[in-house]
């Protein structure tokens, strides 16, 4: 499974990257970006992404809009965003833009496994 | 001669002492020139006299230089007394008004400018601090943030560490229970064969005992791995602290551009010096008594 994690917090991207490598992805699998615009670009590189979980608030590009610009190049991709934001508002939002699910930081492990297993099996 | 009000208004901000300082200068000056002038009669009247006359006459001359050498100094003497005594009667006039604010503050030596920390300017209660790059509030809280999170990433570092290591100690630990396994079936055989050699029974036991050991160990290490992940999942706060700074700096931000905007002067008025002493001010101005007082002094002092 490749995975691709998108956050601008490095320390936010290796927990991640430490709960995904649990489930049993290799290091190789999966890629880290620090921002949409990197997202954006390494998406558009190597089209061969399984999940992308990503952060909403980043410099340059935020996590919604990045969404929305992998949303008009693929419809069935999972995305799920990792975030700070609990607003019910937010949460409405990042769905109606094309999230699959959402998960409010701080999370922990068993949640994240939970939604990624989710969305593999879905 | 009287003052006009621009030479009192000049001499309330000390440029009155300025004058006074030139005056003092020039008459120094003289003082100096005069000073040399003499010298020169008194070497020139004495070396005249060395190139030129008898032994007497040279004695005399010397009584001569002598002579003018004294007066010389008394002239000296004197010009230093009515210096001294200039100084004096301007002290005792400014002395002599109340609430006179001292603008000019005794000249202290020089001394090397000292680069202070911002501990010492804090702790000598100096603010607000001077505007400076590494004192501006936003950066500071950006330093904040990029300081924390170049730590939790060492912290990151420490924790995957030990995690690696706990999984190469685990690996060892499969290993060896994988070995002992073996050896325990190995000597199993040996004493069900065996049963009157009692060293096969007694290493079968020790066997079974490292057995569990091994066992220990794994759900040791687990329990240990379970409480890095817990730390780094912990980390998490790290990320959500640094928004919450963020948060504050954008507010002053735009607090910095809202202020920035309701005090901005798009005026073309010429900036106005401003009054130093106004009546009213905590700071205690000349009374009109006292500045009478002062005009009808350097009034008579002109004449």
């Amino acid at each position: 499974m490749r995975i691709l994690i998108v956050d601008d917090s490095s320390t936010m991207r290796r927990i991640i990257g430490n709960v995904v490598q649990q489930l049993g992805v290799a290091k190789e699998d999966f890629d880290e970006a620090e921002d949409g615009v990197v997202a954006w670009k390494l998406f558009q590189e190597k089209n061969d992404y399984d999940v992308v979980l990503t952060d909403w608030n980043m410099p340059n590009m935020n996590g919604l809009e990045l969404v929305k610009h992998i949303r008009t190049a693929d419809k069935s991709i999972p995305i799920v965003m990792i975030t700070t934001e609990g607003g019910k508002g937010e949460v409405i939002t990042a769905l109606k833009a094309g999230v699959n699910n959402y998960i409010v930081k701080p999370f922990s492990a068993e949640v994240l496994k939970e939604k990624l297993d989710g969305l593999v099996k879905g | 001669m009287s003052m006009s009000q621009e030479e009192i208004e000049a001499l309330m901000s000390g440029a009155g002492d300025v004058s006074l300082e030139a005056d003092e200068e020039v008459s120094s000056q003289e003082n100096n020139s005069e000073e040399s002038e003499s010298e020169a009669v008194v070497e020139d009247t004495a070396s005249e006299v060395v190139t030129e006359g008898t032994d007497e006459e040279v004695a005399e001359a010397e009584e001569a230089a002598e002579a003018v050498a004294e007066t010389v100094i008394e002239n000296e003497e004197s010009s230093a007394d009515d210096s001294e005594s200039t100084d004096e009667d301007f002290s005792d006039v400014l002395a002599g008004i109340d609430g006179l604010v001292d603008d000019e503050k005794p000249a202290e030596p020089k001394e090397e400018p000292k680069e202070e920390s911002i501990e010492d300017l804090i702790d000598q209660n100096q603010y607000p601090l001077p505007v400076k790059n590494e004192n501006k509030v936003v950066n500071q809280l950006n330093q904040v943030a990029d300081d924390s999170e170049e730590k939790a990433s060492q912290i990151f570092d420490v924790l995957s560490f030990i995690l690696d290591e706990n999984n190469e100690i685990a690996n060892y630990n499969k290993s060896m229970g994988e070995f002992i396994q073996r050896e325990a079936k190995l000597l199993n055989a040996l004493t069900t064969k065996f049963p009157n050699i009692q060293i096969f029974k007694t290493n079968l036991e020790t066997a079974t005992e490292l057995l569990e050991t091994t066992d220990k160990l794994s759900s040791k290490l687990n329990d240990e791995n379970n409480k890095i992940f817990e730390a780094m999942e912990l980390m998490q706060y790290h990320d959500i602290n640094r928004q919450k700074i963020e948060r504050v700096m954008a507010v002053i931000r735009k607090l910095n551009s809202y202020l920035n905007g309701i005090f901005e002067d798009e005026s073309e008025k010429a900036e106005v010096q401003i009054a130093k002493h106004i009546s009213g001010d905590s700071n205690e101005i000349v009374e009109a008594d006292d500045l009478e007082a002062l005009i009808s002094q350097f009034s008579k002092e002109e004449q």
